[in-house]
């Protein structure tokens, strides 16, 4: 498993995306999340019973700009089909998507736009925000290890 | 002649009957409101009593819905320290708008807050909503029967709130704040404009105690 990653992240090109993924994904969610604020002043600020989600946030960004970057070095060095990314995509949206609709800017524009169908589905997503981001940290988990899977039979890896 | 006299006589109190009712049930009640009252850029009239003293330089405009959670978190992490160090001595006084798009639950809860203030309950019944709500939108937690057990806790005369609340008597008031809060450019809840001598200050989400300081310090 650490020879795969080796192999992987020796590459710098690799290393940048990781970590652009990492911070990007990272600082949108807790903006969107309220947990970092820019305006009037920049600070950041975790209110008492918001650590779960602050702690699910982090694990998220972690393990997508993990398994993200696995996935496009088999797409770009095996010449892999593209859908073998859907894992990951799929665990990365689906844990951003859970806590971007709640009374903040994007949950209104949703209900502004989408009546009461965006204010069922903003709801839905607000309600069951933690454990869609768990399912999320799950699909990712798995993807990580059939990825690591595929990719040692790909690259012929003995251990 | 008599048979006459009989139905006419039970069609003119019919009529009557009629009248009376659509007149005693009709959801354009009044209400006492200063229309005048506004803060900075944004009437207030509908909006709630204020909190602190009615003279302070400085009016916090707040933009909430009961079943927003970051309200609930800026009422318990924030409002608090607020309260002790500017609307307890004076420095500044509180309004609360209600913005209530969140869920069908919301514009019922902000309802039962001015059935509450016709029996002059109004932060009180506030203070309730936001201390029992759930985190999930729309479980039920605000239905009308919660919104009036609520009520009942507070020892509020229920005659006069269930009667309040049935007849959502203050649905067009809280459409009312709604529309105020996207006059305003409000994108979510909850909102905040601080109203100083000088000028307004908008502030978006549950932003912590230290940004207010800031921001209220600046407008003393």
């Amino acid at each position: 498993m650490l020879a795969i990653l080796k192999l992987i992240f020796s590459n710098f090109k690799f290393i940048a995306l990781s970590l652009i993924i990492f911070s990007s994904m990272m600082i949108i969610l807790l903006i969107i999340s309220e947990f970092i604020f820019l305006e009037p002043y920049f600070v950041t600020h975790i209110p008492s019973g918001s650590e779960l989600g602050f702690i699910l946030i982090t694990i998220l960004s972690a393990l997508s700009a993990l398994v993200i970057p696995m996935n496009v070095f088999r797409i770009t060095n095996l010449k892999n089909s593209k859908q073998k990314m859907s894992g990951s995509i799929f665990g990365s949206v689906m844990g951003s998507v859970a806590g971007a609709c709640s009374c903040g800017p994007i949950g209104f524009a949703v209900i502004s736009t989408f009546g009461s169908v965006g204010a069922t589905a903003t709801a839905f997503l607000t309600n069951y925000e933690i454990p869609i981001r768990i399912i999320a940290i799950i699909i990712l988990v798995i993807t990580y290890f059939t990825t690591i899977k595929s990719l040692k039979s790909e690259c012929k890896i003995n251990f | 002649m008599n048979k006459k006299g009989v139905i006419f006589g039970i069609l003119v109190i019919s009529i009557i009957a009629v009248i009376a009712t659509s007149m005693s049930s009709s959801p354009n009640e009044t209400f006492d409101v200063d229309m005048t009252r506004t803060h900075g850029s944004i009437s207030t009239a509908m909006g709630s009593p204020i909190l602190g003293d009615p003279l302070a330089p400085i009016t916090i405009v707040e933009f909430g819905d009961y079943q927003c959670h970051q309200c609930y978190n800026w009422f318990h992490d924030t409002k608090p320290m607020i309260t002790r160090d500017y609307i307890e001595t004076g420095k500044a006084n509180l309004v609360f708008v209600d913005f209530a798009f969140l869920g069908r639950d919301s514009p019922k809860a902000a309802q039962a807050t001015y059935c509450a203030d016709d029996q002059n309950m109004y932060w009180e019944y506030h203070n309730s909503l936001y201390t029992f709500q759930e985190s999930k939108i729309d479980n039920g937690w605000a239905s009308s029967e919660r919104l009036k057990s609520f009520a009942f806790n507070l020892n509020l005369d229920m005659t006069l709130f269930d009667e309040c609340l049935d007849s959502e008597k203050y649905s067009k008031r809280v459409q009312y704040n709604s529309q105020q809060a996207r006059d305003n450019g409000v994108r979510g809840t909850p909102g905040f404009f601080i109203v100083g001598p000088d000028g307004q200050e908008q502030l978006g989400g549950a932003q912590p105690f230290s940004v207010f300081k800031r921001i209220l310090d600046s407008m003393i």
